[in-house]
């Protein structure tokens, strides 16, 4: 019998002393991370921690000021157009296309991302159905709620089925019912091998899907570390150390 | 086909679709025919009603310049008002959305984002222009005209929208709100056709001053007189115009 041989899954993404400036402070500072295909991250931190900032930054909407980012072994910055094929992106607040319905929003992001024909078709078909998109199909995405608005950017990101999911504060404006959809899809992915970064607010969402947390603070990485579904109390801890005394060590906050 | 090729055309797919499914694109296209269309009217009542007193003078002006180039240099005036009003959302409306960052996070170039956005811009303006030239071109069987004048004219009329389309795009892609890429893209487009006109009242009519007007190079080819000269000042213009927003784009990634 051949001896089973432990094969660690591939870095799909890996941050290198990533800075940015924004509005003239530091929004990121020197944050370096790695990211192993099916495993999904958490970021979590208060407002102005730098987590919209780091999450453009990797989905490729941001230029960083310094650092690197390296994509599926390859240098992203050199290379932006590995984003078409390798990150889906929901930003907060899901920007749309007021005029176009759902399905030509489906079908303009499949393009940009290189599906066209029968592929987008199915492509588009397969998360309607998914996302349960259908009674809103031909609904134009001005007249979409918040919470319709957020399941249609969500679709967009996952129509072509990306290496890596970049989801920033996505459960925002679900209902319960949603949201625990939402948990469900973000499994579904991770369990195909797709790397997922949550961005979020409920320390709640993270310890339910997660199996990694990181803390960003005043644009620093202040924890890094594996987390379980039963550390919510320690999570809760960590957190709220980080966000009033800048560190989760007691020591140190001292 | 070159991922360029895929980018651009994306790209201009989109810019079309959002341009035919609101309904400025279609009040401007419904409003500025109906106008050339009773213009039209009128111009060919006036060639009929001089029609004998043309007939005593051989070789004298027919229905290409009494009626088709007029009615051209009218559709000119209005792409003065229709072009800027349809720029004005291609980079700003998206800038204010915040559905830029989405192109950028596709993976698509900033000069793939502009060319798509100007082309679909350019293809309704061509529809726009081809609407109004089949005014006197449903009369080519019952008049003379001289196509060789009306094709100079054509092609001149489809290199000055190219022109401020290009401007137009360049102008949304600067600024912040789409109400100022417009007033920003008719300033543009007014200086850069009455640049001379100072010149010209003071009786000059060659100089650099005035080979920077674009009615210089726009009146010649209406006339049907094709020179290399305005064909290259147009291209020109377009080709400044866009990398100039692509520039201004580019940076957008860089800037906060």
């Amino acid at each position: 019998m051949t001896p089973s041989i432990p094969v660690s899954p591939a870095t799909i993404l890996r941050l290198d002393q990533l800075s940015r400036r924004r509005a003239g402070r530091p929004a990121v500072r020197n944050l370096s991370l790695a990211l192993q295909s099916g495993q999904v991250l958490g970021l979590l931190g208060v407002n102005g921690a730098g987590k919209s900032t780091t999450l453009s930054m990797i989905a490729g909407a941001l230029r960083p000021d310094s650092g690197s980012i390296q994509l599926n072994g390859e240098d992203f910055l050199e290379r932006p157009e590995l984003a078409r094929r390798l990150i889906g992106w929901l930003p907060e607040r899901a920007p749309l296309w007021g005029e176009l319905t759902v399905n030509e929003h489906l079908d303009a992001h499949g393009r940009l991302r290189g599906l066209n024909g029968a592929a987008l078709r199915l492509a588009r078909c397969a998360i309607v159905e998914r996302l349960e998109l259908q009674p809103l199909a031909r609904r134009l995405a001005g007249v979409l709620s918040q919470g319709q608005r957020q399941r249609l950017g969500l679709a967009c990101a996952l129509l072509h089925r990306p290496a890596l999911l970049v989801l920033d504060e996505p459960a925002n404006a679900l209902d319960p019912v949603q949201a625990a959809a939402l948990r469900t899809l973000i499994r579904e992915q991770s369990a195909t091998g797709t790397a997922v970064i949550l961005s979020t607010h409920l320390l709640t969402e993270v310890t339910a899907v997660c199996d990694r947390v990181a803390i960003l603070h005043e644009g620093t990485l202040r924890h890094d570390g594996p987390i379980h579904s039963d550390d919510h109390a320690a999570l809760e801890r960590t957190f709220f150390e980080i966000a009033m005394h800048g560190t989760s060590d007691p020591a140190r906050a001292a | 086909m070159s991922d360029a090729f895929i980018n651009t055309l994306a790209v201009a797919r989109l810019e079309w679709r959002r341009l035919v499914v609101r309904p400025l694109a279609w009040v401007l296209a419904a409003l500025t025919l109906a106008w050339l269309a009773w213009n039209f009217t009128l111009l060919l009542g006036g060639f009929l009603a001089g029609q004998i007193q043309r007939a005593a003078l051989p070789g004298g002006p027919g229905f290409t310049d009494l009626v088709a180039v007029p009615l051209l240099g009218q559709l000119a005036q209005l792409a003065f008002l229709v072009v800027p009003l349809l720029t004005m959302s291609a980079i700003a409306g998206d800038r204010r959305n915040g559905t830029l960052p989405l192109l950028f996070a596709a993976g698509v170039p900033a000069s793939h984002i502009v060319l798509g956005r100007y082309l679909a811009v350019l293809a309704w303006l061509l529809l726009w222009l081809v609407l109004t030239l089949a005014m006197p071109l449903a009369l080519a069987h019952a008049t003379s005209l001289d196509w060789g004048k009306l094709a100079a004219a054509a092609l001149g009329l489809t290199l000055m929208l190219a022109a401020l389309a290009a401007v137009g795009v360049a102008s949304s892609t600067f600024a912040s709100h789409p109400a100022i890429a417009a007033a920003a893209a008719l300033i543009i487009a007014l200086a850069l056709w009455g640049v001379n006109l100072g010149a010209q009242m003071a009786g000059i009519n060659g100089g650099a001053i005035n080979w920077l007007a674009m009615s210089t190079h726009l009146q010649p080819l209406l006339r049907g007189l094709v020179s290399t000269t305005d064909l290259l000042w147009f291209v020109l213009l377009v080709a400044l115009a866009l990398a100039l927003a692509t520039h201004r784009l580019g940076s957008d990634r860089e800037r906060d």
